[in-house]
């Protein structure tokens, strides 16, 4: 649907003309995210420079009863910053400063807009980073790991995004601007933050961000074991944990995704291994030299092929490199993937990964593996080639099969990547229609209009599939829409 | 309420049995809330019960304040209104737990205690220590984000609480947030629990984090001279590597009060680690201490459990601040204690910027009103709160137990109690804002 132009013209007038795109090839630009599969280009963006001007967009929206769709730096997994019912995207990209380092408090605001990695290299000379680093680190954005609760391979010590976000400004579905939380780290009342944080734009948009600083670790230790097979790294991973150890980041790669890094960007991973695993400790040095001692016999108790110790920081960079770069080599694997981020209990994760293999082998195809194996949190990547007759169809049934999979083991269907357009469909899995229809209350009342990022994180929403009706329908407790 | 007392108590014992309903005199009055006695009081023995007991409460419109083991009740404002207590001790099962998955599924009136006894064979533990918290149960710790000096590695239960069931006002049996350490499939519903006084539902089952226990671990009682010497050690405390597990910083009044050498102000600190780094870091915790003109000497472990009788006493104040204003905070509640004529024993959580206040002593009530307001006046720009955790119930009265909160924020906060609780029966009155 195109806007009329009154509401072009006062959109105009609040962010001006720099800060409208509404030609068809500047909205292509903001037609998905990083899931090129669903595809919803909005009728105009904005692109502003302030709270203020935020909350004018959204009153104004309110008004007409157009959908508003956030938008960060577009890194997300799951079909969330792209309009499927068009709308307004609020594009934060020129909202990117440090608004202030609070050193005596140790801790940060920001605008949503600030690149992650950026916030960690301005405090870094103080001895402080910003400790949640999903892999985007490079190029997503603070507001966009705030509101999606991104994790990371190092959350497995440092916690997710909701534990660093100490305070938020908002502009919430009905349009009221305001602080949550802040630089006190209590308050009376309802945790309004740490709803919001996680919630995907659908009750608010951040529109600034307080997050607390982590002081850097006294030393750093990675290690890289590789194992002949999938099995054995899975239950050295369950056996470190056993032990309790828990080490910054404990990740898992797998023979498939071995071979296309070292064929891609070639990160000294040990060609022909079945499976990787990177383990990275870090804190108090003497904690860190004694805990090594005992991983090392682990891995070599399940029959390690080799350990590596990275001895210098550019060996070790090199070796997350191939890790936080995996998804860029996929293109060497696969013309096409679905990406899964379905989550197990730590002790299931020998038994998932022994499920994969056979859900790949019924479905017909590969399934490569590069995850968060302490948290038990997969990335399984299903392969396919949209040019092969019925390819499509094998992958998506294996994609269900192993959500399914993971569910019955007591999990979880998604663990940092969220839910967006891609999941909301397989909420009823995992909730009963009292725990959705709480959900969906919850909503209402941060968005009493049904605007904010339609068809998102919820199933049947309104707005899903159908054209958008942004009337408010009385909802009653006991069921969900 | 709309119905008799006595058909109130044969509908209750219908759902939980005669003898789990109490209705005599002196048991109503031992489970009165801030002197408000119930009609009855009910312990329900599974979370399907408590969903009959919320139910009955919605058809009749009976106001309802949950109990878990009792020791938390003076945190909060008197409730409006009072027919039901909800008491959950019955409801005291360890439901599930997977060492290896270091994740642990309670019902609500778990204590702490049972807790730790139960995971301590497995070398786990729930990384949450409030005061006196081996009798509190877990629901009650979770309802009203009660932490202690854990939270200095750990967090509060905000960090720690992954999944909830709850029973919402009609009923309804409701699950939020997830079973495994990492999800973020749909809104993050426990942290919208935790905290929340039992005004939005009634937790009757938590999911929590655990952690293993530190295979060694040493305390450390750190004594400065002066609020400076110890600002600046705290300061260089946090800009340091160094890792402690539970932080506790403690003034002069608290530290008599725990048999502890009486400094102005003194840290408790311990490390737990493999035994090397605890031996390491604490060598460079009393270097630390020493270079910012203070002294240092073992402490037994048994001191940390002090902490809770050293915030006993009819009045407990809990305050918020800047982190970095914490030290100045804590001798500004010296000097209020000093115009009220009592005593005030001062325990704080450093880094965070949270102190407990107990004072001592029977203060007139018009002056504590008048100087918890100005305190609050004081705190207000930079974000800061002064709550009364336990106060005689006028005083509560007067002086609003939470303080004033922003009125947009508070707004929003309405919103919420009505949706979820529009017969406004859930512990009516004692949220912020008399939610």
């Amino acid at each position: 649907m195109a806007l009329p132009s009154h509401i072009l013209r006062a959109l105009e007038g609040i962010v001006g003309p720099g800060g409208l795109v509404v030609s068809p090839e500047g909205l292509l630009t903001y037609e998905c995210d990083m899931h090129t599969f669903y595809k919803g280009a909005p009728d105009a963006v904005t692109l502003p420079q302030s709270a203020g001007q935020v909350a004018e967009i959204v009153r104004l929206c309110r008004h007409e009863h157009v959908p508003i769709v956030p938008r960060g730096s577009g890194t997300g997994l799951i079909g969330g910053a792209m309009a499927p019912v068009g709308g307004v995207m609020v594009s934060m990209t020129r909202m990117n400063r440090i608004l202030e380092l609070d050193w005596e408090n140790r801790c940060a605001t920001v605008e949503p807009g600030l690149i992650n990695l950026w916030l960690s290299q301005a405090t870094r000379e103080r001895g402080y980073f910003f400790a949640p680093d999903p892999s985007s680190q490079m190029v997503s954005s603070i507001g966009g790991n705030a509101s999606t609760n991104a994790g990371g391979p190092h959350c497995l010590k440092y916690g997710i995004t909701v534990n660093h976000v100490l305070g938020l400004e908002v502009v919430t579905g009905a349009g009221e601007l305001v602080r949550l939380g802040g630089k006190t780290h209590e308050r009376p009342g309802y945790d309004l933050t740490g709803v919001m944080v996680g919630a995907e734009g659908t009750l608010g948009l951040v529109t600034s961000v307080t997050v607390r600083l982590t002081h850097v670790p006294e030393g750093v230790k990675t290690i890289l074991a590789s194992f002949s097979t999938i099995e054995d790294a899975s239950e050295t991973v369950s056996a470190i944990i056993r032990a309790g150890i828990i080490p910054a980041a404990l990740e898992m790669l797998d023979e498939v995704v071995i071979r296309a890094i070292e064929e891609g960007i070639g990160a000294g991973y040990p060609k022909g291994a079945g499976a990787v695993l990177l383990i990275e400790l870090d804190g108090p040095v003497a904690e860190i030299e004694a805990q090594s001692g005992p991983i090392e016999a682990i891995c070599r108790e399940h029959l390690a092929l080799e350990i590596r110790v990275a001895k210098s920081e550019a060996e070790r960079a090199l070796l997350w490199k191939g890790r936080k770069e995996a998804a860029g080599v996929f293109g060497r694997l696969t013309p096409n993937w679905l990406l899964q981020d379905a989550v197990v209990p730590r002790s299931k994760l020998p038994a998932i990964m022994r499920e994969l293999q056979d859900i790949g082998a019924r479905h017909r195809v590969v399934i490569a593996n590069v995850f968060h194996a302490g948290d038990g949190n997969l990335h399984p990547l299903i392969c396919y080639d949209d040019r092969v007759p019925g390819e499509l169809e094998r992958a998506k049934q294996a994609n269900d099969d192993l959500l399914h999979a993971c569910l019955r083991l007591g999990g979880s269907v998604t663990g940092e990547h969220g839910v967006g357009l891609d999941k909301s469909q397989s909420l009823p899995l995992q909730f009963a229609p009292a725990d959705l229809n709480f959900m969906a209350r919850l909503r209402r009342v941060f968005d009493p209009d049904s605007i904010m990022n339609p068809g998102k994180l919820l199933p049947s929403h309104p707005a899903c599939g159908e054209g958008f009706r942004p009337a408010a329908r009385p909802l009653p407790a006991g069921t969900w829409i | 309420m709309a119905v008799s007392a006595p058909a109130l108590h044969d509908a209750l014992a219908d759902i939980a049995g005669r003898e789990h309903v109490l209705r005599e005199p002196a048991a109503l009055a031992a489970h009165a809330i801030d002197a408000m006695r119930p009609a009855a009081v009910v312990c329900p023995a599974n979370a399907e019960e408590v969903g009959r007991v919320l139910a009955l409460c919605a058809a009749e419109r009976l106001a309802v304040v949950v109990r878990g083991r009792g020791s938390s009740l003076a945190l909060g404002n008197p409730p409006r209104r009072l027919d039901v207590v909800l008491e959950l001790s019955r409801l005291a099962a360890v439901r599930d737990y997977v060492p290896e998955d270091m994740v642990a599924t309670v019902e609500a009136g778990v204590t702490l205690g049972a807790l730790a006894a139960h995971l301590a064979p497995q070398r786990q533990m729930l990384a949450l220590d409030p005061p006196n918290g081996d009798g509190r149960s877990v629901g009650g710790v979770l309802a009203t984000n009660a932490s202690g000096p854990l939270r200095f590695r750990y967090g509060t239960g905000r960090d720690l609480l992954l999944g909830a069931r709850f029973v919402q006002a009609d009923g309804a049996l409701t699950w939020g947030g997830a079973r495994v350490v990492k999800s973020v499939t749909g809104y993050d519903v426990p942290k919208l629990l935790v905290g929340s006084l039992g005004t939005l539902g009634v937790i009757v089952e938590a999911t929590l984090r655990l952690h293993p226990q530190p295979p060694a671990t040493r305390s450390w009682w750190l004594g400065f001279p002066t609020h400076d010497r110890a600002r600046a050690f705290l300061a260089a405390l946090l800009d340091s590597p160094l890792q402690p597990d539970r932080a506790a910083l403690i003034d002069a009044g608290g530290l008599r009060r725990a048999g502890l050498p009486a400094d102005p102000f003194a840290f408790l600190l311990s490390i737990g680690s493999v035994a090397e780094a605890v031996a390491d870091q604490g060598q460079a915790l009393e270097r630390l201490a020493l270079a910012h003109g203070g002294r240092s000497q073992g402490l037994a472990e048994s001191a940390w459990t002090t902490l809770g009788q050293v915030l006993n006493g009819p009045i407990l104040l809990r305050l918020a601040c800047e982190p970095r204003r914490l030290l100045e905070r804590m001798a500004g509640a010296q000097a209020m204690a000093g115009r009220l004529g009592v005593e005030a024993a001062v325990v704080a959580q450093p880094g965070h910027g949270v102190a407990w206040i107990a004072l001592s002593g029977s203060p007139a009530p018009a002056q504590v009103v008048r100087e918890v307001t100005q305190l609050r006046r004081a705190l207000e720009p930079e974000g800061g709160s002064l709550v009364l955790e336990r106060a005689p119930s006028g005083l509560k009265a007067e002086a609003e137990a939470w303080g004033d909160i922003n009125p947009e924020i508070l707004r929003i906060m309405k919103r919420l109690k009505s949706e979820f609780d529009p017969g406004d029966l859930l512990a009516p009155g004692r949220f912020v804002g008399r939610l």
